[in-house]
């Protein structure tokens, strides 16, 4: 048997196992699983692997869960928003980012290259030192 | 697994809910509520983040009841929303862990199943424990597939669904559901180590 045909069977197997398989070709698989005990065995283990997966219960429905969600639909109905908010809204936005951004350009400085360096001491007042230390010599 | 019936007299509720009554809604949402609780806490694994989503699910199908085109059964179109909202949920998760460089023991992203187990009721503790060691070993199985066969997989086996109606819940061809389960079933059962029997070694 070749690869296609093994893979084309064992969709036929799991077609079967979920009832998914037409009725006429589900009768000659059962009597060819008849014929094939590995056919059979193989059957098997698929139908446990699929029984096997199980799980637990789930949580129960939380008691007024429908109740909690109509009132925020009642809410959102009472409050809703148009969409010519939202778009008023996008363009604000927008808009206020533009001017951020203008507006913050224009504060920045217009030549960085000119800017005074910072000095730790006053040109004048070291200037008038040196001036002063002239003074004192003779 | 039934077949779908044509109509299904949930949409007129749901036409009531779009016209604005809210009484019509609760009564949807009562209708469904557990089905759908029940869903969103098999794919997050949290019952908790399980509430928080189906409150969404809902209110998103409250603000969409105008605009769907009734087709079908209401639930397949509440399950869609569901499925669709918690596979994104699950897609920030695995995000969120990525950026925060967070490793998952499981696998980035996978449900959280990190809660203990609800108190058994069984007859005797072997057989309780044999039910949670089950349990906690689809839990893992189910952690490591992909988010579309884990999808598939939830739809069909714990929900019951048919391939048709998994299809129609995951907007995908009937064959797409086949094949991510039959991959999702190969993956479970490499999981287990089981052993496989040849069927061309049978026939010798």
């Amino acid at each position: 048997m070749n690869r296609t045909m093994e893979v084309e069977l064992e969709l036929d197997l799991i077609r079967l196992l979920h009832g998914e398989l037409p009725e006429e070709r589900a009768r000659e698989l059962r009597a060819r699983m008849e014929r094939d005990p590995a056919l059979a065995k193989e059957y098997l283990r698929l139908q446990e692997s699929w029984e096997g997966l199980t799980l637990p219960p789930t949580a129960p429905v939380p008691p007024g869960f429908a109740q909690r969600i109509a009132a925020r639909a009642r809410t959102e109905q009472a409050v809703p928003t148009p969409g010519w908010v939202r778009i008023a809204a996008a363009l604000a936005l927008i808009l206020g980012t533009a001017v951020g951004v203008g507006v913050g350009g224009s504060w920045a400085p217009a030549d960085p290259v000119q800017e005074e360096e910072p000095s730790a001491v006053d040109g004048s007042l070291a200037e008038s030192y040196l001036t002063t230390l002239e003074d004192l010599e003779p | 697994m039934g077949a779908d019936l044509p109509t299904d007299p949930g949409w007129d509720a749901l036409a009531r809910v779009a016209a604005g009554d809210t009484g019509a809604f609760t009564g949807l949402v009562e209708t469904h509520q557990e089905r759908l609780l029940r869903l969103c806490e098999r794919l997050l694994g949290d019952p908790e983040e399980a509430r928080d989503a189906a409150q969404e699910v809902f209110l998103k199908a409250f603000r969409k009841a105008g605009e769907v085109r009734p087709l079908g059964q209401v639930y397949t179109w509440l399950y869609r929303i569901a499925v669709n909202h918690c596979l994104n949920k699950l897609r920030r998760r695995k995000l969120v862990r990525f950026l925060r460089l967070e490793t998952n023991p499981e696998e980035p992203g996978a449900p959280a199943f990190g809660l203990p187990d609800p108190p058994d009721t069984g007859p005797d503790p072997i057989s309780a424990l044999e039910a949670r060691r089950r349990w906690q070993s689809t839990r893992k199985a189910i952690a490591k597939l992909p988010d579309n066969q884990r999808a598939v997989l939830i739809l069909v086996r714990f929900e019951g669904l048919s391939y048709r109606q998994a299809a129609e819940v995951l907007g995908i061809t009937e064959g797409a559901v086949e094949s991510r389960l039959f991959r999702a079933m190969r993956r479970i059962a490499q999981e287990k180590d089981a052993p496989r029997v040849s069927r061309t070694e049978g026939k010798r």
